[in-house]
C-alpha cells in the first residue's frame, strides 16, 4: 500500500474530508484527532496492517508520517 | 463446626482459568478442597496456574471455546477423566474495544461466540445426565459494562448482558434439577487486563472516581464466585451479583 493510500484509508475510517491530511499535518492540528480516532486507528493498525499499536506509541505520533512509518 | 465454605472433593470446571480472575478463582476454590478441571488456550499458563493449586487430583485440558462445534466431546472427555461435576465457573472471554466505525459483523460473532455462546454450550453439555452430580451450581463472570455500557465496548458488553438474561432463563429452566445459575458483575479489577486497559488510557481510570472503595482485586470477585458456587447460596439463583466497589450506587 502506498503512502498515498495509507492516507486515503485514514481519512476515511477517521470521516476526515479527502484530501485534508499529507505526511506533513500536524496531528495535533487535526480537529478529528481525538480519543475516540486514536482507538480508531489502534483497531484499524491491528486490522489492515497486523500490528499492535499501544498507547505509548500513539501518545509520540506528531504528524501522518509518523503514522504512515508505523505501518510500514 | 463445619467451615462456612468447603468444596471437599468436589470436581469444579473453572474456564479461563490461566490468568485473571479465572486463575484466582481456581486458586481459592483449591484452597477451599476442590478438585479442579483447568480450560484456557495457553499450555504454559496453565502449567503454571495447576502449580498454584493446593491439593492434589487437579487436571487440566488445552482448549480453545471459539471451536464452539467440540465441546461437547471436550466436556465428554473432562467427566470421563474427572469425574461427575460439581460446579462450573466461566471466566473466559475477550475484552474487544471497538469503535462503531469498525465493529464488523465478524467481530461481533467472535465476541458473541466466545463470551457467550460458548457459555452456552457448556451448560448445555454440562447439564447431559450423567455429567453432572446433584447440586451443580454455575456461575458466569459477566461485567459492569454490560449495565452501564461504555465507549466502544458494543460488543463485549451486549455479549455480557447477553450472559446475565441468559443466566435469569436457565435458572429456571434447570431449577427442577436442582441447578443453580449465577453472575457476578465485576467493575474495574486489578488484572493484566487492567493493567494495558490503563496503559492505553494512558494511566487515566475515570470509572474509578464513582468506584468508589478503589480498585478492586481479583480475590474479591473470586469470593463472591465461591460463596456463589456454595451451597451456602443455595436459596440463590438466576440474580447477577455486583462486585464493583460501590460503582452501582454512586
Amino acid at each position: 500500500m502506498t503512502n498515498q493510500e495509507k492516507i486515503a484509508l485514514i481519512e476515511e475510517t477517521l470521516e476526515i474530508d479527502g484530501g485534508t491530511l499529507t505526511e506533513n499535518t500536524l496531528l495535533s492540528e487535526v480537529a478529528e484527532y481525538d480519543s475516540m480516532a486514536k482507538l480508531t486507528l489502534i483497531v484499524l493498525c491491528d486490522d489492515e496492517f497486523n500490528k499492535k499499536l499501544t498507547g505509548e506509541q500513539i501518545r509520540s505520533f506528531v504528524t501522518v508520517k509518523d503514522i504512515l512509518d508505523f505501518m510500514g | 463446626m463445619q467451615p462456612f465454605i468447603s468444596f471437599e472433593d468436589k470436581v469444579i470446571l473453572v474456564t479461563g482459568a490461566s490468568v485473571g480472575i479465572g486463575q484466582q478463582t481456581a486458586i481459592l476454590l483449591s484452597q477451599l478442597g476442590a478438585k479442579i478441571i483447568l480450560l484456557a488456550t495457553n499450555e504454559d499458563k496453565l502449567v503454571k496456574t495447576l502449580s498454584l493449586l493446593e491439593g492434589n487430583g487437579h487436571n487440566y485440558f488445552c482448549y480453545n471455546l471459539a471451536n464452539i462445534d467440540n465441546i461437547e466431546s471436550k466436556v465428554k472427555e473432562m467427566v470421563k477423566q474427572c469425574g461427575k461435576i460439581d460446579g462450573f465457573v466461566n471466566c473466559v472471554g475477550i475484552r474487544s474495544r471497538r469503535p462503531i466505525s469498525l465493529l464488523s459483523p465478524k467481530e461481533i460473532k467472535n465476541v458473541m461466540d466466545i463470551n457467550f455462546g460458548s457459555f452456552i454450550e457448556l451448560i448445555r453439555c454440562i447439564t447431559k445426565k450423567g455429567h453432572f452430580n446433584e447440586g451443580l451450581s454455575i456461575v458466569g463472570v459477566s461485567s459492569i459494562a454490560s449495565h452501564i455500557g461504555g465507549v466502544s465496548v458494543t460488543a463485549y458488553a451486549a455479549s455480557k448482558a447477553a450472559v446475565e438474561a441468559a443466566v435469569r432463563c436457565l435458572s429456571k429452566e434447570l431449577a427442577p434439577k436442582n441447578i443453580r445459575l449465577n453472575t457476578v458483575v465485576p467493575a474495574q479489577i486489578n488484572t493484566p487486563e487492567y493493567a494495558n486497559l490503563l496503559q492505553m488510557n494512558g494511566g487515566v481510570d475515570t470509572v474509578l472516581n464513582r468506584q468508589y472503595l478503589g480498585l478492586g482485586e481479583a480475590t474479591d470477585v473470586a469470593n463472591a464466585i465461591a460463596f456463589l458456587l456454595s451451597p451456602a447460596a443455595k436459596f440463590i439463583t438466576g440474580i447477577s451479583l455486583p462486585v464493583d466497589g460501590g460503582y452501582l450506587t454512586s
